[in-house]
């Protein structure tokens, strides 16, 4: 069983590690998160309801946690570019999470009749 | 390199229709097939069936995301706009990959004219004019005409407004009103984050150059002053499809109609 948990353990570390500079808060603010959210454009792919589309995938509901989300803002090399603390700060980044963090699971599409026409 | 796009040596040149020839190929090797081989390909066809039917469920479930979200969701609009035209006998005429190309993925489309494809490079303003000619195409053989209308293409040859209502050419646009040249938004915020620039100057929501707001256009009355019928700006979903077909009700009376919708993004 502890052999299977050091791939996650090496993981975390190295994420964290890639993250650097200040400590991630976990208790974000939803509230100055809904606007970070906006300031920094995270709605330009992935919408205002951080719902997703061609230009990026979905956020919300059930972000993926801070540390990997913190990690993938600072190293991605694909189509979106990365943001270094120096533009969005990881106090920053904890209130966006907590925010995604917040979002209301999604209606299920079998209860909406225009999408099982 | 040097065969690249070179017509290939043939030994009998032969015109022909591909879509009159494939019923009978098809049926040919249908019968060439050995009985082992025609039952892999009905296992294989029930496998890509199950495939497809989740796939259709996880596109479903994607395009729930948001579904009451003002501005208006890019899958909400397309599925609005299905709900108004199913029962017509329908042809999308322009629709760039701008709305995450939902009528590709959600719309029932079994008939050749029932989507017009794209501009073939990357027409910019191309839709507008794209969607009038093969609006008036349509218009004769009696088919109800559909474009969902991006507000950046719309800047760049909006008096093809003028030409539909002087020829009397029947199309619903529906505009995906996003405020913004929205493609050019990521090329500006890559640059801005290579040099640790902020992105944003304050006023606008998107990156500097690429947000069509203050002033915010009202294209409902951009086509009203050219003929159209119009409507907007509409940002509550539950406006939407009561608008779309009393939209949809000026087309099939044989004029345009524009509805000025806020939109997400994408």
């Amino acid at each position: 069983m502890m052999i299977g948990r050091w791939p996650f353990i090496v993981l975390f570390a190295l994420a964290a590690n890639a993250v650097g500079g200040g400590a991630l808060a976990a208790d974000g603010s939803a509230e100055k998160g809904k606007i970070a959210y906006v300031k920094h454009g995270c709605w330009q792919c992935h919408g205002f309801a951080a719902q997703g589309g061609i230009a990026g995938p979905k956020l919300a509901p059930d972000p993926m946690p801070l540390v990997a989300l913190t990690s993938f803002v600072r190293n991605t090399r694909g189509a979106m570019p990365p943001y270094q603390d120096a533009i969005l700060s990881n106090a920053d980044l904890a209130d966006i999470h907590a925010w995604l963090a917040s979002l209301p699971k999604a209606t299920d599409f079998r209860s909406i009749p225009l999408l099982n026409p | 390199m040097q065969a690249h796009q070179r017509f290939q040596v043939i030994d009998v040149p032969m015109a022909a229709d591909a879509e009159a020839t494939l019923p009978a190929l098809v049926e040919a090797v249908k019968h060439a097939l050995s009985n082992g081989r025609q039952a892999e390909i009905v296992e294989r066809g029930e496998a890509a069936r199950k495939a497809f039917a989740e796939g259709k469920a996880r596109t479903r479930a994607a395009a729930a995301l948001g579904w009451d979200a003002s501005p208006i969701s890019t899958a909400r609009l397309c599925m609005e706009l299905y709900a108004t035209i199913r029962d017509l006998d329908w042809s999308l005429v322009a629709s760039e990959g701008n709305v995450s190309n939902w009528p590709n993925r959600l719309w029932p489309i079994d008939k050749y004219h029932q989507w017009l494809g794209r501009s073939g490079g990357y027409g910019v303003g191309y839709g507008a004019p794209a969607s009038v000619g093969a609006a008036l195409a349509n218009r004769d053989l009696g088919r109800f005409s559909v474009s969902i209308q991006s507000d950046g293409d719309l800047m760049y040859a909006p008096g093809v407004l003028w030409t539909a209502a002087k020829h009397k050419i029947p199309l619903l646009a529906v505009m995906h009103n996003n405020r913004a040249y929205h493609q050019e938004v990521m090329h500006v915020q890559r640059l801005s984050n290579f040099r640790n620039r902020p992105v944003n100057l304050g006023g606008d929501m998107g990156p500097v150059g690429t947000s069509i707001q203050n002033p915010d256009i009202e294209y409902h009355k951009l086509a009203e002053s050219m003929g159209w019928w119009a409507k907007g700006p509409i940002k509550d979903p539950a406006q939407l499809g009561p608008a779309l077909k009393e939209a949809a009700r000026v087309v099939q009376a044989g004029q345009p109609a524009l509805l000025n919708v806020w939109t997400q993004p994408r």
